[in-house]
């Protein structure tokens, strides 16, 4: 029934589509008097749209569609002058072309940048800003170069956007958005570290970013330095990423409609060692640390299992990855949009209906599915009513909706439990015939033993099979967003004097269902070692173990999630020029109200807001000297009356050298040269956990469990609950600081070759911290925290790019390079005597890991006896040779948390950078974009198992927690030591069926190197030629191939060294794609 | 720019703007009145009483066979290291680890340093809050002082926990404010004896406050009262009394930074007259409040023999019986039955009766022969070959099953072996699902390998051969799916605790000649149907009267008596460190019998199960942890660590 639904509205969407292919056919054929003009304007990236193209001295105009395609009826003598903002302007006389046989004239334009454009503007806060005006470091980006074969916007940024650092650690549908930091990490607190997100000056999560279609952005702003952020004040320290979306265009109606269709799978599946290296293995590993331990798999096993010819429900051999996942997934996204409107009123619809589906393989058992399916669906209306002459009205209705269907748990679940699952104790299933008159699916499955023939505490393994049919789980989120934006021009009052009004309202929620039965397992028996009986392990009788079965579907409710957002914010703006003189003014006051509907606590329940006025002062001479005031003054509930409020000025000068006179002849060689510096200070409300809001209020639960009860009968005692303290109250809490200083340069050679490099030094202070200080004979209850740690940030961001037109095409080479990195000035800590200075994390980049200094693994027990002792790291496992020795860094004989030194590079990477091309001939595009990081390190996940969080767990083979038990890698099996070859330096330590801390601490036996390159995007375009659209009566009409992550270049083999330790986890995905576009 | 300011049309929005947003102070004020502060625990008497039950929540869940270091942190208990992952809860070191010689600095197992400091600045709160008369507008004054009193009381016990672990300790008296400066907050360890006195004190001030008797047993037995608050003085007095502390040159060198020594060395002779005092009057006025050593009452269905078993059984496993000086009603003793209990029939399921509480042979040997005397100094019975097969006869049916073969240290031993301890071939009496009828062919244990008591499944065994039978409810039903118990309060303090130490300390205070010793030990030996001292050594032991009069031999008598009386409740473990002992007690074999061996002569080996390594001084008091050094600069740490 379910998946029926689904299927419905899957084909709704492709009728849909059909029926509105045919409704603008239809309209289309209409005959024209004048001579016929048709072509497309493109920059280097692709179809301009709203390029103005007019006729010389007529008034005979029109702007080019969505995708760059104008169609213009002129008459046969005249010149054509097409123009668009930030481009040099191009002329066309008609005369010199020929018209097609048909009379039909076709002029593709290639429109060049003019970075020396006085008139392009750029985004930046609560308004714009001539570019060429600018001092501050704001990177923007062609939303066309944010598309590509992936349905999350937040894998586009890294590499293709100077200053942003980012990476991507999963590839599950729903849960694969890249992170991605601003200039790197400026804190080292627990509060917010990512930027502020503000779509069309709406505050939107990752989430809401990731859903963003390209084909909707109008513009796209990184704002990075003090000066750019300042106006943000309280939120803009960790830098603001500006996203506008398209508005309408006046004119004919235009549609545009672009549908993809990927094929998916895995960049890279773990290589898995086979059941008959594991079962050996396992005996290794079992006798290894205690020659009477029981051998978990009889030779006989082996040898049958090996043979390959005894029965297979006796004998299980199963590959868990290949029956639970598939090799490949198919993702269709279908987008399209409306645009037009007249004097009075224009409009941009837009509207988005995406399916990603999971790569499992879900047998049809049931007629549900439990494969992830993930459709998202979205609508956007923005209308522009031009209510009088001087006001303006911008009515904005966002929708966005996820459903979401998937395996009961977390879609990654399924992965680890393939992962995490005993291959050779028992089958999937047995066949239907081996009980005729049961009617639910025979799972099979054991009891777990860890002392052979015997069962214990009623523990069944887990089957990844039974546990991916038996059961999905349906979530769905909204998010609507109605927004107003009202501009009044006051030239009435003030000639360049404007007011603006916007508000808007946010509604999210969540939640989510599970049904799931719970399997009937079943294990082999056999007496002659091939027919076999089945028996019943869970079917409620004497002898069950594990969970007692059922036929039927149980139900569970996930939570749900609601929260409500209101926002306001009124502006004036001021916009004057006097001769040479560039004056402009800018004061905003904003209010912002966000609520949650389960916030968990009466503290987390009250409100979060925010208040502030700000305002910038712009003043240039002669677009050659600049001077640029920015401040926020802005308010939090977060702390304490006294500190409510921060002022967060800043200023920032630019001088462009090659508007000087006496530069004029040089302007062909070096069209722009510019320097810029900045200085200013930002702020962060947003420090601590969350539900440490209020720092100033202590939190005391008065009816804490941890009480007491007296009485004669522990069945009817007397109990109280107890009182507990979670925070004590701390009014001097307060913002957390950045000053930052930020130096850069634009130059542009030959009008051809763009560079912006900006070079910053950040130092933030008053991080939030716990106070280290306070000796437990206090008796506190909870930590106490204060603004104690700073941190000093500095780094680079460099973009370059080259364009070149030529007759049959053009062709550009784009580059981003992003270093950031980061160093403790102050850190709470204890004073360390002098032989544990190693402990000190001043003066270490924040994301630089602790752990021990792996020296080899030990030859024998006599070199582990006569070595400092390690038992503090062994647990209750005794460290035997094999095992990873470490170095006594204090020298004081035991190897203990003192010896860990600050080792390797930062866990996030400390650069980014990126590279491409684009180009074009004649009716072919193609483009490439390589991505790498660099300067990243991190631990292999060695050991451990972390039932919350499977992901978490490491490498070691054969543990066994409950019914998981950890697989053998393929390079774990081909490079251990072992007591006949000990290898000091092998791969992995000395196996053992049990846990050995000794080895999973992190240390540099695990660090790795995570610098990677890739081939992340290559696309081939094939545009028709005009005739041929003609007569398909398309506008336009582009047909693409792209592929993603098509392969990776880096030291770390084991897995795709972007996921860093998180390689037990949903892989990241190979893309391939083919999609058209279409322009009507 | 000019124009801009002179406009005057421009000033309407300007000041509309400003208006909109200098209204928008108060917009922060988010945080209603009467968010829950600590002042709101003490408005009412129903609130405060939740403060009350708060302190009380700290007190040690001693019943927890896991969090009691007493169980398996000494050489008392054993269990099997196949199931190692039931008992550890922390998932890294635990108690048990401890015994194994792996206790550090970095990471103390066990320790209590926080929690208990936790716990007296949580008393504090309450004391500073209830004393003030403004507050709790509703109690009356007697009830405050009983309220105050128990607190204090409460307090001391968490300070003399404090001493028993870490020795001198520093003494948080008054709260510290969070925002006090740092130097403030770096306390440092006071003298013990002031500590001793310090918390001798607390108790002293507020013992008018308890009342003697628990009157409304239903809501509050549990709650402090006089006889638990001597008590508690009692054995903080013995401590400080005891060689660990008294007279210890080890602890020479232990002296904060200013050089303050923290453990006086010379031994002083009235700390034992003091500590004898303090448990004559625990006793006198425990014995003021009813209570008496406990007794079943005789069940016609059993033979004497087993009747005096339930009366040595009940006397732990009773609840809330005659001799509780302090139960804990926050840890009822439930789960520990079942990890005590043996399997006695293959109907027993390993997974309900887990059996891995196990007595090494040495604490087996503790025990008295039937005549209440020594194995090895019985001049009427013949242990030399412990493990000599013998069969059981008809008479001998209530102790060893009729006619199974069992070694020779199993048969005529004194009554509280048969009580405290399940072997292959003992009788292990259950009311529930009884075989036999009363104690005639009642359970037995089979505990050779592939027997019901030893199949080794799922991992649970009894490593030494020795079950618990103490620990266990006679009241225990067995199932396929779950053993049901009827858990009972666990017995901090009980009387016969408080007569040991007053034999003890009156034998050091004033030698063996008084006769007081050997009263309160004749009470307990008569209890467990044994003779007195003075006739058990005539008639038993060579020279048995001449022995008796040495201090020295009755020391060691008395300490034997109370490792027997106590056996399994905890106390060993923190007697062989209060007597200096535990550097030669603890330093050797843990060993029970060839539990691999399904046949008695293979079985009846002696097994050594493992080395214990014990390092004097260091292991006497437990290592204050690292952590705290680096934060406390005024702290020191414990010899050794």
């Amino acid at each position: 029934m379910i998946s029926a639904h689904k299927r419905l509205l899957l084909c709704t969407v492709r009728i849909s589509f059909f029926l509105f292919l045919l409704i603008i056919t239809a309209q289309q054929g209409m005959a024209q008097n004048l001579v016929k003009v048709r072509g497309s304007v493109k920059d280097s990236v692709g179809g301009l749209p709203g390029v103005n193209i007019t006729v010389v001295g007529t008034k005979i105009g029109t702007a080019t569609d969505g995708d760059g395609n104008y169609k213009i009826d002129m008459p046969g003598s005249g010149t054509l002058l097409v123009s668009s903002t930030g481009f040099v302007t191009q002329k066309f006389d008609l005369k010199k072309f020929k018209p097609a046989a048909n009379g039909t004239y076709t002029i593709n334009v290639i429109m060049v940048a003019d970075e020396n454009s006085l008139t392009e503007v750029t985004v930046v806060g609560f308004g714009t800003q001539k570019k060429i005006s600018m001092v501050s470091a704001v990177t923007t980006i062609n939303p066309k170069a944010l598309k590509g074969p992936t349905s999350n916007l937040t894998q586009m940024l890294a590499g293709r956007l100077a200053g942003v650092i980012g990476y991507q650690s999963g590839g599950e549908p729903g849960a694969d958005n890249a992170s991605f930091f601003v200039r790197g990490l400026g804190s080292f607190g627990a509060g917010k570290v990512d930027p502020l997100i503000l779509i069309d000056g709406v505050e939107s999560s990752q989430n809401d970013l990731a859903r963003l279609q390209a084909d909707d952005i109008s513009s796209f702003s990184v704002l990075k330095d003090a000066t750019a952020a300042a106006v943000y004040g309280a939120r803009g320290a960790n830098g603001v990423i500006l996203v506008k979306t398209k508005e309408g265009e006046p004119g004919k109606t235009k549609f545009t409609f672009r549908t993809d269709h990927t094929v998916s799978g895995n960049t890279e599946n773990l290589k898995y060692a086979d059941n008959i290296t594991y079962m050996t293995m396992a005996n290794e590993a079992a006798l290894t640390r205690n020659p009477l331990n029981p051998l978990p798999y009889s030779q006989t096993k082996i040898d049958r299992t090996a043979s390959g010819t005894a029965n297979p429900y006796l004998y299980p051999d199963n590959d868990w990855i290949k029956q639970v996942i598939k090799d490949y997934t198919y993702n269709q996204r279908f987008n399209m949009s409306v645009t037009g409107g007249a004097d009075k009123a224009n409009y941009y619809v837009a509207g988005t209906f995406n399916v990603d589906n999971g790569i499992y393989n879900v047998d049809k058992l049931n007629n549900f599915n439990s494969n992830v399916k993930l459709i998202n669906y979205s609508i956007r209306s923005n209308v522009t009513l031009n209510l009088t002459k001087t006001t303006r009205a911008d009515i904005r209705v966002y929708g966005q909706f996820d459903d979401y269907n998937g395996p009961l748990g977390s879609g990654k679940d399924v992965f680890q439990r393939a992962m995490f699952a005993n291959p050779v104790n028992f089958p999937m299933r047995f066949p239907a015939e081996y009980a005729p008159k049961i009617k639910h699916v025979l799972f099979g499955n054991a009891v777990v033993q860890t002392v052979p023939g015997s069962i214990i505490g009623g523990n069944l393994y887990v089957n990844p099979y039974a546990d991916l049919v038996r059961g999905y789980r349906q979530s769905n989120t909204s998010n609507l967003q109605p927004q107003i934006e009202v501009n009044q021009d006051l030239k009435g009052i003030l000639s360049g004097l404007k007011a603006r009004f916007m508000g808007y309202v946010q509604r999210t929620s969540a939640y989510s269902v599970s049904r799931g039965y719970n399997p009937f397992y079943y294990s082999a028996n056999s007496i002659d070692g091939n027919d076999i009986t089945l028996t019943e392990i869970n079917n409620g009788g004497p002898q069950n173990v594990g969970i007692v079965g059922s036929d039927y579907l149980s139900y569970a409710e996930g939570a749900k999630d609601i929260k409500s957002v209101l926002y306001t914010e009124a502006a004036i703006n001021y916009n004057q020029t006097f001769k040479k003189n560039t004056v402009s003014g800018m004061l905003v006051g904003i209010l912002r109200n966000s609520l949650s509907g389960n916030a968990g606590s009466l503290q987390n329940s009250l409100p979060k807001r925010n208040v502030g006025v700000s305002g910038r002062l712009t003043y240039g001479y002669d677009d050659r000297y600049l001077t640029e005031f920015n401040f926020g003054y802005n308010g939090t509930e977060r702390f304490d009356k006294k500190n409510r409020f921060g002022f967060f000025p800043s200023v920032g000068v630019g001088y462009v050298l090659t508007n000087e006179k006496f530069f004029k002849p040089l302007t062909n060689i070096v069209s722009l040269l510019k320097f810029r510096g900045s200085y200013g200070l930002n702020g962060n409300d947003q420090i601590g956990a969350d539900e440490d809001r209020f720092f100033y209020l202590s939190n005391v639960n008065l009816n804490n469990g941890a009480g007491a009860s007296f009485g004669e009968d522990p069945a009817t005692a007397y109990g109280r609950n107890g009182i507990t303290i979670s925070r004590y109250a701390n009014s001097a809490i307060t913002w957390e600081e950045s000053r930052q200083l930020n130096l850069g340069m634009d130059l542009s050679l030959f009008n051809a070759i763009n560079f912006t490099i900006d070079a910053y030094k950040k130092r933030t202070s008053n991080i939030l911290q716990v106070r280290s200080g306070i000796p437990s004979t206090m008796g506190l209850l909870a930590s106490a925290s204060a603004n104690v740690g700073i941190s000093e940030s500095k780094g680079v961001d460099f973009q370059t790019d080259y364009s070149k037109s030529f007759k049959n095409g053009w062709i550009q080479v784009r580059g981003t390079f992003t270093y950031a990195t980061n160093k403790i000035v102050k850190y709470d800590e204890p004073t360390y005597p002098a032989n544990l200075a190693n402990l000190y994390r001043v003066g270490h980049s924040s994301a630089e890991m602790m752990g021990y200094i792996a020296e080899r693994l030990f030859t024998d027990d006599v070199e582990v006896a006569n070595s400092p002792s390690q038992v503090a790291l062994a647990g209750s496992t005794p460290v035997r040779g094999g095992d990873i020795k470490y170095r006594d860094v204090n020298r004081d004989g035991v190897i203990n948390a003192d010896d860990r030194v600050f080792m390797g590079l930062p866990n996030t990477p400390e650069i980014t950078y990126g590279f491409g091309f684009s180009a074009s001939y004649k009716t072919f595009d193609i483009s490439a974009q390589m991505q790498g990081n660099a300067r990243i390190a991190f631990f292999v996940n060695s050991g451990g198992f972390n039932t919350d969080d499977l992901s978490k767990s490491g490498i070691a083979p054969f543990l066994q927690i409950g019914g998981y038990q950890t697989g053998l890698l393929q390079s774990v099996a081909d490079n251990h030591w072992s007591e006949d070859s000990r290898n000091s330096y092998a791969f992995f330590p000395r196996l053992s069926s049990t846990p050995t801390p000794n080895n999973y601490v992190n240390s540099s036996w695990w660090l790795r190197n995570g610098a990677f390159l890739r081939l992340q995007q290559v696309e081939l375009g094939f545009t028709p030629k005009a005739r041929f659209r003609q007569k398909l009566g398309l506008a336009n009409l582009r047909i693409y191939a792209s592929a993603r992550n098509l392969f990776v270049m880096s030291k770390f083999k084991l897995w795709d060294p972007e996921v860093r330790g998180n390689g037990l986890d949903y892989p990241l995905q190979r893309v391939y794609n083919l999609g058209v576009n279409i322009g009507l | 720019m000019k124009n801009i300011i002179q406009s005057k049309k421009i000033w309407p929005v300007l000041v509309l703007l400003l208006f909109a947003v200098s209204s928008c102070k108060k917009f922060l004020d988010v945080v209603p009145d009467n968010v829950p502060t600590i002042d709101n625990a003490f408005t009412s008497k129903n609130e405060a009483e939740k403060f009350l039950f708060t302190c009380y929540s700290y007190l040690p869940k001693n019943a927890d066979v896991v969090g009691n270091p007493g169980f398996l942190a000494g050489d008392e208990l054993w269990i099997p290291n196949s199931r190692r992952g039931t008992f550890d809860t922390q998932g890294g070191l635990m108690n048990w680890d401890i015994a194994l010689g792996r206790q550090n600095s970095a990471n103390p197992i066990a320790g209590v340093w926080t929690s208990r400091y936790q716990a007296i600045r949580q008393c504090n709160i309450f004391l500073e809050n209830v004393k003030d008369e403004q507050k709790v507008f509703d109690l009356t004054p007697d009830l405050r002082a009983r309220w105050l009193a128990e607190v204090t009381v409460l307090k001391a016990f968490y300070n003399y926990e404090l001493l028993r672990m870490y020795g001198p300790i520093p003494i948080v008296d008054v709260n510290i404010d969070i925002d006090a400066p740092t130097s403030e907050m770096m306390v440092s360890r006071s003298p013990f004896d002031d500590c001793v006195n310090y918390t001798a004190g607390l108790i002293d001030k507020s013992l008018s406050g308890l009342p003697v008797v628990i009157s409304d047993r239903a809501n509050e037995l549990g709650r402090l009262t006089q006889p638990i608050a001597l008590a508690i003085k009692a054995k903080l007095l013995l401590l400080a009394a005891s060689p660990l502390f008294n007279g210890n040159s080890d602890y020479a060198r232990l002296t904060n930074k200013d050089g303050t020594p923290l453990v006086k060395t010379a031994f002083d002779q009235s700390k034992w007259n003091r500590a004898a005092l303090a448990a004559k009057a625990a006793i006198d006025v425990a014995e003021q409040a009813g209570l008496k050593l406990y007794t079943a009452v005789p069940s016609t269905v059993l033979s004497p023999f087993t009747n005096q078993q339930m009366t040595l059984r009940g006397a732990v496993s009773e609840r809330w019986n005659t001799e509780r000086v302090w139960g804990l009603s926050n840890s009822y003793a439930g789960q520990i039955q079942r990890v005590a209990m043996g399997c006695l029939a293959s109907s027993f399921t390993p997974n309900n009766s887990n059996a891995q509480l196990a007595a090494p042979m040495k604490i087996a040997d503790l025990f008295y022969t039937k005549n209440g005397v020594p194995m090895n100094e019985d001049k009427t019975l013949n242990f030399t070959v412990k493990n000599e097969l013998r069969t059981a006869t008809r008479d001998e049916r209530f102790a060893i099953s009729e006619g199974y073969q069992t070694a020779r240290v199993n048969f005529d031993r004194e009554p509280r072996f048969y009580a405290d301890l399940g072997f292959d071939g003992g009788t292990w009496y259950m009311i529930a699902n009884n075989p036999g009828v009363g104690d005639e062919a009642t359970f037995y244990m089979q505990a050779k390998y592939t027997q019901p008591g030893n199949s080794g499944a799922e991992g649970y065994y009894n490593e030494t051969g020795y079950f618990i039978k103490k620990l266990v409810e006679a009241n225990l039903t067995n199932s396929s799916t779950a053993n049901t118990v009827k858990p009972y309060d666990w017995p901090e303090i009980r009387l016969a605790d408080l007569y040991l130490m007053y034999a003890e300390a009156v034998n050091e205070a004033n030698g063996p000649t008084d006769p007081e010793i050997f009263k309160y030990l004749d009470l307990i030996r008569t209890r467990a149907g044994l003779q007195g001292v003075r006739d058990s050594w005539n008639n038993y032991v060579e020279n048995g009267a001449a022995k008796l009069g040495d201090k020295e031999y009755v020391r060691q008598l008395i300490r034997r008596e109370r490792g027997i009386e106590l056996a399994f409740e905890g106390s060993r473990f923190w007697d062989l460190r209060r007597w200096k002992t535990a550097a030669t007690e603890l330093n050797g074999p843990i060993s029970g019998w060839t539990i691999s061996q399904v046949s008695p002569a293979g079985y009846y080996q002696t097994r050594v199960i493992y080395n214990q390594t014990f390092i004097a001084p260091r292991d006497y008091l437990w290592p204050i942890q690292t952590g705290a050094f680096r934060v406390n600069t005024n702290l020191v740490q414990n010899p050794g660590w």
